[in-house]
């Protein structure tokens, strides 16, 4: 029986025996920032030869290659097992995985549900609470049956004028709006912050209903390129299984026929998103595209807002922020610079 | 009692089982089983691990269960640990037991 021990792939040896090994079972071509992102990355040994290999990051498992061995399955078993159980260890009851289209059944074995799949990779997730879970729990969502339901998925990092414009125009054409807030914490504004400032931007608007994204709304998870630098190909994928997760199953369970989406002038992950779910989502979810709000002649985008933060110009975009964003910001002015100090992006989304 | 947090026990290999329990405000305790012998020993499986969550007075509980073909008595030590996890109970339950 294969034993299992931690790879630590600081020591140069073991991380290239572990990059060969990845490479032989064809994975490759990841990034640097990609592998100095994992947590933990264990080895199965069969005496002292690497038989199986696997990895967590964050409530993610990656890097899953195993040979097979004597009994079909009892290695790729015996890994995920000891990941689940290092990641419940964690705190993480929740957990996913990105992979090869051909590990779906295998994963489907060990109790995972696929969320979406391409041709070329497929999303998973094991654990509690499962969407199923995430979905029918949300406050609010039990009348939205038969009625005209729009959706919004925003980071807001902060939320601006932008962002309230185009809330307020779904707000107006449809009954419901149900605002998804990304929750992953790698932007300048925790998740927290950006949570309670589209709240407070949005209070007035009794039609309006602002929920955490979860795992399932451009997350970590599903779609890391929007928080890392990516190539176009890869930007283009996780997009479509972000995109289909949507449409196969938040759309459906919230009864939602709609999503509204800024256009995008700028950003060009997002303008790829963007593409992307206009291809996706019709005819289940009809997508609208919303042209920017203008503010004197220019383009209200979160982005300026925290490049004027980093460059104490503030002033020059108070007219971009309704005055709870506003009055935020004031207050916390020294904190923000702090974690801009700190090395924070604020050029990504 | 009161389910405090999600917990897992056991684990993928073979002749063994691995358990996740997690709370739930109503419904019973409801079994989600993947089992390659379900159709033969589904029932006999859900009522091990039924009957000893209701060992420990738990009325509502997920249960997501991966069998890899273990006995009754895998099953139950599996439960009785999983139980006690999500409880965060540290003594052991010799009543259960």
């Amino acid at each position: 029986m294969a034993d299992i021990r931690d790879l630590h792939l600081r020591v140069p040896s073991v991380k290239k025996e572990w990059i060969a090994f990845l490479a032989s079972h064809g994975l490759s071509g990841f990034s640097d920032a990609e592998v100095a992102s994992v947590d933990s990355v264990i080895g199965l040994f069969d005496g002292d030869r690497l038989v199986g290999t696997g990895a967590i990051a964050g409530n993610v498992l990656k890097f899953i290659a195993v040979d097979e061995g004597d009994v079909p399955g009892a290695n790729f078993n015996q890994v995920v097992s000891e990941l689940q159980t290092r990641l419940m260890m964690a705190g993480h009851s929740h957990m996913m995985v990105f992979t090869k289209p051909q590990y779906e059944t295998s994963f489907g074995h060990v109790g995972f549900t696929t969320l979406a799949k391409t041709a070329v990779g497929v999303l998973l997730e094991a654990g509690a609470p499962g969407i199923k879970q995430y979905l029918t729990q949300l406050p609010g969502v039990q009348d939205q049956a038969h009625k005209q339901v729009a959706a919004i998925v925003m980071n807001a990092n902060p939320f601006t004028q932008g962002h309230r414009y185009l809330v307020e125009k779904a707000a107006a054409e449809n009954e419901i709006v149900d605002v998804f807030v990304v929750s992953t914490d790698r932007s300048l504004f925790t998740s927290a912050e950006r949570m309670q400032l589209v709240q407070a931007g949005v209070a007035d608007l009794k039609n309006v209903r602002v929920y955490p994204g979860g795992d399932y709304m451009v997350s970590y998870a599903t779609f890391p390129a929007y928080f890392l630098k990516s190539g176009d190909d890869v930007i283009r994928y996780q997009t479509t299984l972000d995109a289909r997760l949507f449409r196969d199953w938040v759309a459906p369970t919230l009864h939602i026929s709609r999503r509204y989406v800024g256009e995008e002038p700028k950003s060009h992950t997002t303008a790829i998103y963007n593409t992307v779910l206009a291809k996706e989502l019709p005819p289940a979810v009809q997508l609208i595209v919303v042209p920017r709000l203008t503010q004197a002649g220019t383009v209200v985008t979160a982005t300026q807002v925290r490049q004027a933060l980093a460059n104490h110009q503030l002033a020059t975009v108070q007219d971009f922020l309704p005055v709870s964003t506003w009055q935020f910001i004031q207050d916390h002015q020294d904190e923000l610079l702090k974690r801009i100090a700190k090395g924070v992006n604020i050029r990504g989304n | 009692m009161e389910i405090k947090k999600t917990a897992l026990a056991g684990t993928l290999e073979s002749s063994d089982i691995q358990i996740t329990l997690s709370p739930a405000t109503s419904g019973g305790i409801q079994i989600d089983l993947d089992s390659a012998v379900a159709s033969q020993y589904g029932d006999q499986i859900k009522d091990v691990i039924t009957t000893t969550l209701q060992g420990f007075q738990i009325e509502n509980a997920l249960v997501k269960a991966v069998d890899k073909g273990a006995l009754d008595c895998v099953i139950k030590a599996r439960t009785v640990a999983v139980a006690q996890r999500a409880l965060e109970q540290t003594e052991p339950a010799w009543e259960v037991l």
